[in-house]
């Protein structure tokens, strides 16, 4: 029990404290080869969706997740088809292979975890990286491609999103109005959103561009919602606008 | 509970950590004392040092981040202490090292933390063989385990020695997927290059 108010505790008080990503981060100097469309695949993405009790406690809810994911793969597809690129969604695969694809998703949230950390938060950045961006997932990331019948890069998104209840909107604008009385003015978030995505050139197994939304861009639920999610995740991706202004948004 | 424990990871990792958790340069080629201990290291390439310490006597590096490639001191376990700090001593406490032990006991408690400590059965000491720590007589072994909640495999090499009923224990870990075989080679150099001696007046 304590652990869950511990944990309750932990997710109010981050949402009010995650910082936010200016820009993109991307590899020094990558950029696609022009001219040339790239091909995608995209591994499933690693949603969940639930929702927020009054109490802060967050409550998985399998219908929003299925849904969320689906609009996702989606949106992603939408997207990248409108810049020309094309997007090929991983297929759920069985024994050895699906166990490879398992791994580099479980890999991937580590290394997206180590670059929230080191690139993102204040006060976090490793020295001997301080110019760097050069998180990679290894050369046998090229796997991906080739179970996925031919890919040059891999899309991989990550999100969780978790929606006020009935409660804990009462809660908020309750606690709004008693501390503005007293001057204080205290806000407590309907939810938790936190998204990100990553570009991993499949050659080299390098993260070539990464991206954050730590705070919600649409309800992911519908369509119009996670295509809003996508569009804002995505912008500036490698091969969809102009390449930013990469290792200065690290800095 | 699990989407609890999904979410809140998630959003740790995203929330503002304690200035004394900044990380320090640790430069190729200069000797350091570590682990507030008589145990001192020389890095072939630069390293992070974390600013906490995991346990009293303990103290981690890293090339990429923590879940990527950990380098971990212990210097100098006295007996009937734990190998880093007992967080939850009330519900799941930490096993205590004992001066009388032997390096199967040694690997075994290690064991036994990491299980404890990461909360986790997937957890084994895969190997142990004798070995040097400096010039004392020591004892190698090779371990994997998984973090609950986190599916990323990882693969692990300890070196370790009791010397004067105290024990000294360099480990290195790193997910199996490319950070393990890449990065060995510059741990295994700095468990190469460790040596036991008295403590510094400055620890």
């Amino acid at each position: 029990m304590k652990s869950v108010l511990l944990c309750a505790a932990a997710v109010v008080a981050c949402a009010l404290s995650v910082p936010s990503i200016a820009k993109p981060l991307a590899a020094p100097g990558y950029d696609v080869p022009a001219g040339k469309p790239m091909r995608i695949v995209v591994l499933r993405p690693d949603v969940e969706v639930g929702s927020l009790t009054a109490g802060g406690v967050a409550e998985p809810n399998a219908d929003w997740t299925a849904t969320a994911r689906g609009l996702l793969g989606t949106s992603l597809d939408s997207e990248a088809k409108a810049h020309g690129n094309t997007i090929v969604m991983m297929p759920d695969l069985q024994g050895d292979d699906g166990q490879t694809v398992a791994d580099y998703q479980a890999l991937f949230r580590a290394v997206s975890d180590a670059i929230v950390q080191h690139k993102v938060l204040p006060g976090q950045r490793l020295p001997t990286k301080k110019e760097a961006f050069d998180w990679t997932l290894g050369p046998g990331a090229s796997k991906l491609g080739d179970l996925a019948g031919g890919a040059d890069y891999a899309l991989m998104l990550y999100d969780r999103d978790s929606f006020g209840t009935a409660g804990r909107k009462a809660l908020q604008i309750f606690t709004l109005l008693a501390t503005s009385a007293i001057g204080a003015g205290v806000f407590i978030p309907g939810g938790v959103h936190i998204c990100y995505a990553s570009l991993v050139d499949l050659r080299t197994g390098n993260v070539v561009w990464f991206n954050l939304l730590p705070s919600s861009a649409g309800d992911i639920r519908t369509a119009e919602g996670s295509g809003a999610v996508v569009n804002k995740l995505l912008t500036g991706m490698p091969g969809t606008t102009a390449v930013p202004a990469l290792v200065a948004a690290a800095k | 509970m699990r989407y609890v424990m999904f979410a809140c990871s998630a959003v740790a990792v995203l929330s503002a950590m304690p200035a004394t958790a900044a990380y320090h340069l640790m430069t190729s080629g200069t000797p350091e004392y570590v682990a507030k201990s008589g145990l001192s290291v020389t890095p072939s390439q630069d390293w992070n040092r974390l600013g906490s310490r995991p346990g009293r006597n303990a103290e981690s590096w890293t090339l990429d981040g923590l879940a990527l490639n950990d380098m971990t001191f212990y210097g100098g376990i006295g007996n009937d202490e734990t190998l880093f700090r007992d967080a939850q001593k009330k519900d799941m406490p930490l096993p205590h090292f004992s001066s009388t032990m032997l390096a199967p006991d040694v690997a075994q408690l290690f064991e036994g933390s990491y299980r404890v400590a990461n909360n986790t059965t997937l957890m084994s000491v895969d190997s142990i063989e004798p070995a040097q720590v400096g010039d004392q007589k020591g004892f190698r072994f090779t371990y994997s385990f998984t973090k609950q909640d986190e599916e990323v495999k990882r693969k692990g090499e300890a070196l370790g020695a009791i010397v004067g009923g105290k024990l000294y224990l360099l480990t290195f870990e790193a997910p199996a997927i490319f950070y393990f075989d890449r990065d060995i080679a510059s741990a295994r150099a700095l468990m190469t290059s460790a040596k036991i001696g008295p403590a510094p007046k400055s620890n």
